[in-house]
C-alpha cells in the first residue's frame, strides 16, 4: 500500500515534501502527482530557497534535482545532511544526469536514493514509499512523534509482561491509580517482569517497577510482589521522580537570585541570561546533548555569583583598577565556587563557575590552565560572555556590532586566547542571523 | 601454542608510502563542466588510482598549536603539515573513527611538496597524536619533526571533507585528482589523552565552489598533460592555496574568499 493512501485511509498525517526544482513545469506536474497522493508539498525552484523552505518546514522527505539555477543539488543535499535539524529528513534526487559517477555521488553525499528522468510516477511513488518506510523504522525516531498529554490527567503506567494473567493482575491492582498506557503514550512509569530488558522504544527518563508474582525475598530485594503494596510503592517511585525535578526547580530559583544579585553589579540587565542563551546556542551548533548544554546553561547564569562576596563599590568602580583591586577581584571565580560547593546537585557546573576567566594558552585566571585542560563547556561560556560583553557600553568602551565583536574573538582566538571552534560556531551563527 | 595468562602484545607495522622525490603541486578552481573534461582526458591517458576508490569520502584532520605555528608558516609557502586521514564509502560525522587511518605528514615548499604516510590501526593513530613513539622514522625524517610538531603541542583542529576522483601514472611521477563537495569542519580542542571515542565535527565552516583539480609531478610530463596544465590554467576560476590553508582561513576568520 502506498504511503500516501495509507496516509489518506487512516487518520495518520499527511506526508510533508519539499520539491526543489528549478524548471517550473516540471515542479508543478510533480506537485500536482504527489498531492493527488495526499501529500503536502511545497515546492523551491533553487537550492537556497530549498535550503531555507527545509529548515522552516521540516518535512518528511526532499526531493532534489541536481541541476539548479544558483548551486548544484549535491551542495544542498550535503547542506540538509551537514545540519543537525535537518539531517535525518530523507533526500531523493531527481536528475536527468544518468551516468553512474552521478549516482555514486548523489548517494555519497547522503541521498537516500537517486531517480533518473524521465520516471514513471508509479515508480517515483513505489520509491518514496520504501525511503519513507526505512526513515520511519524505530532507528531514526524523529518521525515518530509521542502523542502528547494534557497536563493534570491521570498517572500512565505502561505494563510489560509477558505473562497474561500476571499482566492482567498488575493492570487490575494498579486501575484506581494508573491508566495503562497502549504504547503511544508516554508513561510516567514502566512495569517489568524479573530481569526483562526494557522494551526497545521505551523512553530513556521513565522510572522502572520490577515485579514478581512470588513473594518477596531478601535475595531478590529489587523486585516487587505483585500484591495490594504494588500500587503503593509505583505511586511513590513516580512522587520520587518528581521530587527530583522539585529539586531542579529549587536550583532554578537560587539562578533567580544569583542573576538578580548580578543585575544590580553589571550596567545591564540581564546579562546572565544573555550570556546563557549565546552559551546553549553554540553547545547546540556544536552538537551537544541536552544534559550538557543544561550544564552550560546553569554554569553561564552562576558564574559570576562569586561577586556577591565582593565589595559594592569595587564592582561598581569606574576607571583603571589598582592590582589590588584587580586581583581582589580576579578571586570571584573561587569565591563563586566556595558558595556552590555545598550544593551537591551543582557540582557538575563548578568547573565553569571557577574557569570561566582562563584563556587556552595559560595567560588566564584563577589557575593559568591550558588548551584541552580547561572543558569545552567552560570555553564556550566564556566565548559567549566575552561576545555579550563586546555588545553592551562600558566606561571605558563604547559597544561594537554583532560583525566587529566577532571580528574582535577572531583576534583572540590568533592570539591563542579562545577556542577557535567556538569562536568558528558562534561566526556561522552572526552570520547565518545576519543573512536572513 | 598460546596457554591461559600468556600476555599476547601485537606489534602494530604500518603500511608505508612516500614520494620518491619532491613533487610540484598546482592547484586549479574548475567549474564541473571543465572538471569534467580535464577528467575525460585524464582517465584517456591514465589508470584510476589503486588506493582511492572513486569517490569515496575523504575525511582530514589537520593538526596546528594553540598559537598557529603551522598556519603562521604555511602562509609564508613552506611548512610541515601534520595530518590523519580515513577514508570511508559513505560521509562520517565524526573524525577519529575505528578502522585504518593514515598519519600523513607534507613538506610543503613555494611550489613543491614531500608527502609520507603511515597506514596504522586508530588507535594507533591516537598513540601518536598523544606524542607517543608509534611510527618508524624512515627515509625522509618527517616523522621525527612531526612529533616535535606534538611535543609542541599541536592537536587536531580543523576537517576537510571530499569525494575525491584520482589517476595515477604507474610510476607514481603524474598524479592528477578532482575534488567535489569539499567541505571546510570546525574541530574544537580536546584531550588527546580522553576517552578514544570519535569526535564529532564541529561547526561547517563552509563548503567549496566548484572542483579542486590537481596535479602533481615530478620530472619530464607528456604533451596531453602540459596542454592540460595550460587548459587548466586558461580556465581556473582563481589561483588555490592548499586545503589547509583554506580550511584555516576559515577557522580563522582570516581573509579569504566569502562563503556562498
Amino acid at each position: 500500500m502506498k504511503a500516501a493512501e495509507e496516509a489518506i485511509r487512516s487518520d495518520a498525517p499527511a506526508v510533508r515534501v519539499v520539491v526543489v526544482e528549478d524548471d517550473h513545469a516540471s515542479a508543478d506536474v510533480l506537485q500536482r502527482r504527489l498531492q493527488a497522493n495526499g501529500m503536502v508539498v511545497s515546492v523551491a525552484h533553487d537550492g537556497r530557497q530549498g535550503i531555507a523552505l527545509v529548515e522552516e518546514l521540516l518535512p518528511d522527505l526532499v526531493l532534489l534535482d541536481v541541476m539548479l539555477p544558483d548551486t548544484d543539488g549535491y551542495d544542498v543535499c550535503l547542506r540538509i545532511k551537514s545540519n543537525g535539524a535537518t539531517a535525518p529528513i530523507p533526500v531523493i534526487f531527481l536528475s536527468a544526469r544518468g551516468e553512474v559517477v552521478d549516482k555514486v555521488r548523489g548517494l555519497s553525499c547522503g541521498a537516500a536514493d537517486y531517480i533518473t528522468k524521465p520516471f514513471q510516477a508509479a515508480e517515483l511513488l513505489a520509491r518514496i514509499d520504501a525511503v519513507l518506510g526505512q526513515a520511519r523504522s524505530p532507528r531514526v525516531p524523529r518521525l515518530i512523534r509521542p502523542v502528547e498529554r494534557s497536563a493534570g490527567s491521570r498517572m500512565v503506567a505502561r505494563v510489560t509482561i509477558a505473562d497474561r494473567s500476571l499482566s492482567a493482575h498488575v493492570e487490575q491492582l494498579l486501575a484506581p491509580k494508573f491508566d495503562v498506557a497502549d504504547g503511544e503514550v508516554t508513561p510516567d512509569v514502566l512495569i517489568l517482569e524479573g530481569n526483562a530488558a526494557q522494551p526497545a522504544d521505551a523512553p530513556e527518563d521513565v522510572p522502572v517497577v520490577r515485579v514478581t508474582a512470588a513473594h518477596a525475598s531478601q535475595d531478590r530485594p529489587e523486585l516487587t510482589p505483585v500484591d495490594a503494596q504494588l500500587p503503593r510503592i509505583v505511586d511513590l517511585v513516580v512522587r520520587e521522580r518528581d521530587l527530583e525535578g522539585d529539586l531542579e526547580a529549587a536550583a532554578e530559583a537560587l539562578i533567580v537570585l544569583a542573576s538578580a544579585i548580578a543585575s544590580h553589579d553589571r550596567p545591564s540587565q540581564g546579562h546572565s541570561e544573555r550570556v546563557a542563551a549565546r552559551a546553549v546556542d553554540i553547545g547546540r551548533a556544536l552538537g551537544l546533548d541536552e544534559s550538557t548544554r543544561m550544564t552550560i546553561r546553569l554554569g553561564a547564569l552562576l558564574k559570576d555569583v562569586g561577586n556577591a562576596k565582593l565589595p559594592a563599590s569595587l564592582l561598581a568602580k569606574h576607571g583603571e583598577l589598582t592590582a589590588d583591586e584587580r586581583a581582589m577581584l580576579e578571586r570571584h571565580p573561587l569565591l563563586g565556587e566556595e558558595i556552590l560547593a555545598g550544593f551537591k546537585r551543582l557540582s557538575g557546573l563548578l568547573p565553569i563557575v571557577r574557569h570561566h576567566h582562563e584563556r587556552l594558552d595559560g595567560t588566564g585566571y584563577p589557575d593559568g590552565l591550558r588548551s584541552e585542560q580547561i572543558p569545552l563547556e567552560v570555553r564556550i561560556v566564556t566565548v559567549a560572555d566575552r561576545f555579550e560583553a563586546l555588545l553592551t557600553d562600558r566606561p571605558d568602551r563604547p559597544a561594537v556590532a554583532e560583525a566587529e565583536a566577532v571580528r574582535i574573538l577572531q583576534g583572540a582566538v590568533a592570539r591563542g586566547e579562545l577556542d577557535a571552534a567556538v569562536v568558528a560556531a558562534l561566526a556561522t551563527q552572526i552570520r547565518a542571523a545576519g543573512a536572513k | 601454542m598460546k596457554t591461559r595468562g600468556d600476555k599476547v602484545t601485537t606489534k602494530v607495522v604500518p603500511a608505508h608510502e612516500t614520494d620518491a622525490e619532491r613533487r610540484h603541486e598546482h592547484r586549479f578552481q574548475v567549474s564541473e563542466s571543465v572538471a569534467r573534461l580535464v577528467m575525460r582526458t585524464t582517465a584517456n591517458n591514465l589508470p584510476l588510482s589503486r588506493d582511492d576508490r572513486p569517490y569515496q569520502w575523504s575525511t582530514t584532520t589537520y593538526c596546528d598549536t594553540v598559537d598557529w605555528s603551522i598556519y603562521r608558516q604555511a602562509k609564508t609557502g613552506s611548512a610541515m603539515q601534520l595530518r590523519i586521514r580515513e577514508y570511508h564509502r559513505t560521509r562520517p560525522r565524526e573524525v577519529l573513527n575505528p578502522g585504518t587511518a593514515w598519519i600523513e605528514f607534507k613538506d610543503d615548499e613555494e611550489d613543491t611538496s614531500l608527502k609520507e604516510r603511515f597506514g596504522v590501526p586508530m588507535d594507533s593513530a591516537r598513540s601518536f597524536l598523544r606524542g607517543e613513539p608509534t611510527l618508524p622514522n624512515l627515509d625522509h625524517g618527517l616523522a621525527e619533526r612531526a612529533a616535535k610538531l606534538l611535543k609542541g603541542g599541536a592537536r587536531p583542529v580543523v576537517v576537510t571533507q571530499y569525494n575525491r576522483l584520482a589517476y595515477n601514472s604507474l610510476d607514481s611521477s603524474l598524479r592528477i585528482t578532482a575534488d567535489h563537495n569539499l567541505m571546510y569542519f570546525a574541530l574544537p580542542w580536546a584531550a588527546t589523552d580522553g576517552d578514544e571515542d570519535p569526535r564529532p565535527l564541529g561547526t561547517l565552516l563552509a563548503m567549496e565552489p566548484n572542483v579542486i583539480v590537481e596535479m602533481k609531478w615530478y620530472g619530464e610530463r607528456p604533451h596531453w598533460a602540459l596542454d592540460l596544465h595550460s587548459y587548466l590554467q586558461e580556465n581556473t576560476k582563481q589561483e588555490r592555496p592548499s586545503k589547509f590553508i583554506v580550511a584555516m582561513r576559515w577557522l580563522l576568520g582570516d581573509s579569504g574568499p566569502e562563503p556562498r
